[in-house]
C-alpha cells in the first residue's frame, strides 16, 4: 500500500484568496462574515453570510476561455486548483496524465434565478394552483441558456479541472452535503494507496449564497439570525450559539503517492495518515443524539492511521455553531478520546469563515496542515459563554502556539454522513 | 485480495419494477418509452420518455417510515424502491423487515449515485406567486411572506445524498456511505467505489448503484437545449432510441434506478446466498476534451475499460458480452465506438452487444440498471436483443441481434460515460462452480 502525501494546497475563501492571507486572518481571529451582497436578503431571516469578495477568475488562471461560463463553484474550484498545482510544482509536461486523477466533493452550480423564476411565474395558473407545463416549456425554451443549465450539474467543477490540468485518471465527484470534500480527499487517498493513480487533485467547491439556498437553510432554522453583529454571529460551542453562517469557496490539495513525490523531489507538506467514513442511519433531520456515527468515523480514522487518541495534537471540529452539532460533536470526541479529550485542543474556523458546505472539509483540512507547519492553532472565536454541554478546550478567542504533529478534521453532513481524516507531519 | 460477488439486484425501470419483472420484459423486447404521462409535454419538441409504471412509495417502506416519504423527491423514491428490491432479492434481513436484523450494520456500506435533483415546480411556484412582481420575484416580499409557505424540510428533498440517507435509515446501514454525482457515470462509479470498500476490508456488504429521473419538465428542457434528445419520434416512441444505428438522431430521457448488493465472497458463501456473478474489475478515467461532448477519439473511455479488464486479470479477447452506454446520439455513439476499438481492435465485431437503452431510455444516474442487465445476462446465459440497431452507424459491423440470444457468458462488461467526461467500466465474471 502506497503512502500518500500532500504537496500542494490552494483555496478561495471568504477571508482571502491565497493560503497565506486567509491563514493570517484566521490566526488573527478576523471574520469573513458581513451583510449579504450577492442578492437582496434584507428581509430574509438571515441577511448575513460569508461571501468570497472581489473574485475574478482572470486573476487566477492564465487562459480563462470557456471556464468563465462555469458557475461560481466551478470558478472557485479552478482558482483553488491552479494555486495548489503551482504550489506543488507539478509540471504537466513531465506527468503521465492518465495517472493524474481528480476527486471532488463539489456542490451544484448556480441556478439561473431570473429565467427559472420567470418560467415558473408565467406558467402559473393561480385559479387552479397548477403549473401549465405547455406554457412553461415555451417560456423556458425562450429564456434558459444551454451553458448556464449544463453548468449547474455537480460534476462540472470536476470536468473543468480536467480541462485546466489535463488530468485523465480516475475522476469522481461526491456530494455528501457538508462532509463532501473531506470524503473526497479521503477517497482520493484510497485511490492512491491502491496505486490506481500517482497524483490526485482532491477538494471541493460550493456556493449556496443565493435566494433558494438561504431559503432552504432558513426554513430548516439552521442559520444564525444574528444579523446585527455579523462578525459575532457564528458562535461554535458557545452557550448562546444560534446556528451556522453560510459561506462559500473552494479548497484543493494535491495528493501524491510518496514514491511519486519523492522521485520528483517535491516539497512534502504533510502525510495523510487515516480516514474513516460512516452513516448515522438515524434521521434525515437530526444527528444521532449519542454521536454514534461520528464516534465510529473518528475511531475508524484512528484505526486506519494505526494511532490512538494520545497521538492527536489538534482536532479541527465540524463545529458549525448549531445547538445540535456542537453538543453532539463534543459528546463524540469525549467518547472517543476519554481522559485525553479535555487536554486535546479543538477549534472551529467556522466561527470566522462561516460554513462552506461541500467545500468546508477541504478548507479545514488545509488548516490542519498549516497548524502542523506553523505549530499554531486557529482559534474558535466568539466563545464567551460556557455551555455545560461543551466542556473541551476550544482554543477560545485567540490563536495559540502548540506543538502539532498530528491533526484530525471532522465533517458531518445532513442526513447522517460522518467523515474524519487525520494528517500528520511528514517524517521520511 | 478479498473477492466480491453480487448477491442481490433491485431495479425500478420503465419496463418494470423488480429484477425479475425487468428481466422478463427486457427479454420480451418490451419498450418502456412512450408519450410522457406525468405532465403535458406538448410544449416540448421531444414529448416521449421512459417512465416507471405507477407505484405507491408507502408500499416500499416500513409502516413507521411512511411519514418520511413526504420529503422524498422522485429520485429518492426510485432509490428507496430499488433498495427494497435488492434487499429482498438478496434475502437480507435488515431493519426494514425485522426488529432483530441479522445484517452487520456497521460493516454494510451504501454508495448510491445521484443526479441534480429537480425541485417540484408547482410546490415552489405556489410560494413564489405570493412574492411576484409581474414576472419577477420581489425578494423582499419573498423573504417576508413567500419562503414561509415552503415546508420546513424543503431543502432536504433535494440534496443528492438523501437517496443514500433514506436507504441507510430504512435498512439501518452504518458503514461507509457515499454519493457520487457524475451524471450518467454515477452508478458505475458508485459500484466501483463500493467494490473497493469491500476489497480493502472496510465493509462486508454494500448496496450500490444509482437512481435519477429526467422525465421532468426541467430535465427535458435541458436535454433539448443540449440537443441530446430525438425530436422526430413523438409518434413512434418504441423506435426512438437507436443505439449505434445510422438513423439515430438523439436519445430519450427516462427515470429509474438500479442497485446491486455487493458482498464479500466468503461472507456470501457462509450464509448460503444466491450468487449472480463476481464483480471482478473496475476502471475509471476522465476525458480532457470538452465539457459538452465526449472525446471523439474515445481515448479515456477506452482506458477505463482497459483498466477494468486489467483489474480483473482479463484480456479484451475474454469479453463475451458488452452492455455499452449506447445513447443513440450519433456523435456520442461514434466516440464510444472509437473508444471500444482502442480496447478490442478488430475483435470488436466479435463481442456480443446488448444496448438496452432502446427499451428503457437513458437512465442517467440510474444506469445501475445497465450494470444489472449485464449481471442478469451473464447469470441467465441470455443476451437481450438490440431492437433498434438495424443499420450500422458508419457501416461498422457489430455483433448485434434483433432477437434474444442464448450464449455462455463468462465475462461481461458494462461501461458508461458522462457529459463532462467521466468514464467508468465494470467487469463481471461467472463464478466458477
Amino acid at each position: 500500500m502506497h503512502r500518500v502525501v500532500i504537496t500542494g494546497m490552494g483555496w478561495i475563501t471568504p477571508m482571502g484568496h491565497s493560503i497565506e492571507s486567509a491563514w493570517k486572518g484566521l490566526l488573527a481571529g478576523e471574520s469573513g462574515i458581513a451583510r449579504t451582497s450577492l442578492f437582496d436578503a434584507a428581509t430574509f431571516p438571515t441577511s448575513i453570510s460569508a461571501e468570497v469578495k472581489n473574485f475574478r477568475l482572470a486573476d487566477h488562471i492564465a487562459e480563462v476561455g470557456s471556464h468563465i461560463d462555469g458557475g461560481r463553484n466551478t470558478q472557485f474550484a479552478l482558482a483553488a486548483c491552479s494555486q495548489a498545482w503551482k504550489h506543488s510544482g507539478l509540471d504537466a509536461a513531465k506527468l503521465d496524465l492518465d495517472q493524474v486523477g481528480i476527486y471532488l466533493g463539489s456542490g451544484e452550480g448556480s441556478l439561473d434565478f431570473d429565467a427559472f423564476t420567470a418560467a415558473n411565474l408565467r406558467a402559473w395558473q393561480p385559479a387552479t394552483n397548477t403549473l401549465d407545463t405547455v406554457k412553461w416549456a415555451e417560456v423556458a425554451l425562450e429564456l434558459m441558456n444551454v451553458t448556464r443549465e449544463l453548468e449547474q450539474e455537480p460534476n462540472m467543477p470536476l470536468s473543468h479541472l480536467a480541462l485546466l490540468t489535463g488530468a485523465r485518471g480516475p475522476a469522481m465527484n461526491c456530494l455528501t452535503a457538508c462532509a463532501a470534500s473531506t470524503q473526497a480527499i479521503g477517497e482520493a487517498t484510497q485511490i492512491l494507496r491502491r496505486g490506481d493513480a500517482q497524483v490526485m487533485i482532491g477538494g471541493g467547491a460550493h456556493s449556496m449564497i443565493h435566494p433558494f439556498g438561504v431559503t432552504g437553510f432558513n426554513r430548516l432554522t439552521a442559520l444564525s439570525i444574528a444579523n446585527d453583529d455579523p462578525a459575532r454571529a457564528s458562535r461554535p460551542f458557545d452557550a448562546q450559539r444560534g446556528g451556522f453562517v453560510l459561506g462559500e469557496g473552494a479548497g484543493m490539495v494535491i495528493l501524491e503517492t510518496l514514491d511519486h513525490a519523492t522521485a520528483r523531489g517535491a516539497k512534502i507538506l504533510a502525510e495523510v495518515a487515516g480516514y474513516g467514513s460512516t452513516a448515522d442511519a438515524f434521521r434525515i433531520t437530526d444527528q444521532d443524539p449519542q454521536g454514534r456515527g461520528a464516534i465510529v468515523a473518528m475511531q475508524e480514522a484512528l484505526r486506519d492511521a494505526r494511532m490512538t487518541p494520545a497521538d492527536i495534537d489538534y482536532i479541527n471540529a465540524h463545529g458549525t455553531g448549531t445547538r445540535e452539532n456542537d453538543g453532539n460533536e463534543t459528546l463524540a470526541i469525549r467518547s472517543v478520546f476519554g481522559d485525553r479529550a479535555k487536554r486535546c485542543p479543538v477549534s472551529s474556523i467556522k466561527s470566522m469563515m462561516g460554513h462552506l458546505i461541500a467545500a468546508a472539509g477541504a478548507v479545514e483540512l488545509i488548516c490542519c496542515v498549516l497548524a502542523i507547519r506553523d505549530n499554531m492553532l486557529p482559534p474558535t472565536m466568539n466563545l464567551h459563554h460556557p455551555d455545560p454541554e461543551c466542556d473541551l478546550d476550544y482554543v477560545p478567542n485567540q490563536a495559540r502556539p502548540a506543538r502539532v504533529d498530528v491533526a484530525l478534521s471532522n465533517s458531518f453532513g445532513f442526513g447522517g454522513q460522518n467523515d474524519s481524516i487525520i494528517v500528520k507531519r511528514f517524517v521520511g | 485480495m478479498r473477492r466480491v460477488v453480487i448477491t442481490g439486484i433491485g431495479i425500478v425501470s420503465p419496463i418494470g419494477i423488480g429484477a425479475q419483472t425487468f428481466w422478463d420484459n427486457l427479454l420480451a423486447k418490451k419498450v418502456g418509452i412512450r408519450r410522457i404521462q406525468s405532465f403535458d409535454p406538448s410544449g416540448f419538441s421531444s414529448q416521449i420518455a421512459g417512465e416507471v409504471p405507477p407505484f405507491k412509495i408507502s408500499e416500499y417502506v416500513p409502516k413507521s417510515y411512511r411519514k418520511a416519504t413526504k420529503v422524498m423527491a422522485r429520485d429518492i423514491e426510485l432509490a428507496v424502491v430499488a433498495a427494497d428490491g435488492a434487499f429482498r432479492d438478496a434475502g437480507l434481513q435488515s431493519r426494514a423487515y425485522t426488529d432483530a436484523p441479522t445484517i452487520p450494520a456497521t460493516r454494510f456500506g451504501c454508495n448510491i449515485g445521484a443526479g441534480l435533483i429537480n425541485v417540484d415546480l408547482a410546490e415552489l411556484t405556489a410560494a413564489l406567486h405570493a412574492a411576484r412582481d409581474g414576472n419577477k420575484i420581489d425578494l423582499q416580499r419573498w423573504g417576508r411572506e413567500g419562503m414561509g409557505q415552503l415546508t420546513p424540510l424543503w431543502l432536504l428533498k433535494y440534496l443528492p445524498n438523501m437517496l443514500a440517507c433514506h436507504v441507510t435509515i430504512i435498512h439501518e446501514l452504518k458503514g461507509p456511505s457515499n454519493t457520487i454525482t457524475c451524471a450518467d457515470a454515477s452508478s458505475h462509479l458508485a459500484i466501483g467505489e463500493a467494490f473497493r470498500t469491500i476489497q480493502r476490508g472496510d465493509a462486508e456488504l454494500a448496496i450500490c448503484g444509482g437512481a435519477e429521473t429526467k422525465a421532468l419538465p426541467m430535465s427535458v428542457v435541458r436535454q433539448i437545449l443540449l440537443k441530446r434528445v430525438t425530436e422526430t419520434h413523438n409518434d413512434s416512441p418504441a423506435e426512438a432510441l437507436r443505439p449505434f444505428d445510422a438513423d439515430a438522431d438523439g436519445t430519450v430521457v427516462a427515470e429509474g434506478g438500479g442497485l446491486l448488493i455487493l458482498e464479500e465472497y466468503e461472507h456470501a458463501k457462509a450464509r448460503g446466498a444466491k450468487i449472480y456473478a463476481e464483480l471482478a474489475g473496475f476502471g475509471a478515467s476522465q476525458d480532457s476534451y470538452k465539457v459538452t461532448e465526449p472525446d471523439p477519439t474515445g481515448r479515456s473511455y477506452g482506458n477505463a475499460i482497459a483498466k477494468a479488464l486489467a483489474d480483473a486479470g482479463a484480456a479484451a479477447t475474454d469479453v463475451d458480452l458488452l452492455v455499452p452506454h449506447g445513447l443513440g446520439i450519433p456523435t456520442h455513439d461514434r466516440a464510444e465506438l472509437a473508444g471500444l476499438r482502442r480496447v478490442f481492435g478488430e475483435g470488436l465485431s466479435k463481442v456480443m452487444f446488448a444496448p438496452i437503452k432502446a427499451q428503457t431510455g437513458a437512465l442517467a444516474a440510474g444506469c445501475g440498471v445497465d450494470a444489472a442487465a449485464a449481471v442478469l445476462s451473464l447469470h441467465a446465459g441470455r443476451v437481450p436483443a438490440a431492437i433498434n440497431s438495424r443499420k450500422p452507424l458508419d457501416g461498422i459491423a457489430l455483433n448485434l441481434s434483433p432477437e434474444v440470444r442464448e450464449a455462455n457468458i463468462d465475462l461481461a462488461v458494462s461501461s458508461v460515460y458522462s457529459l463532462g467526461g467521466q468514464n467508468a467500466a465494470l467487469v463481471f465474471r461467472k463464478l466458477e462452480s
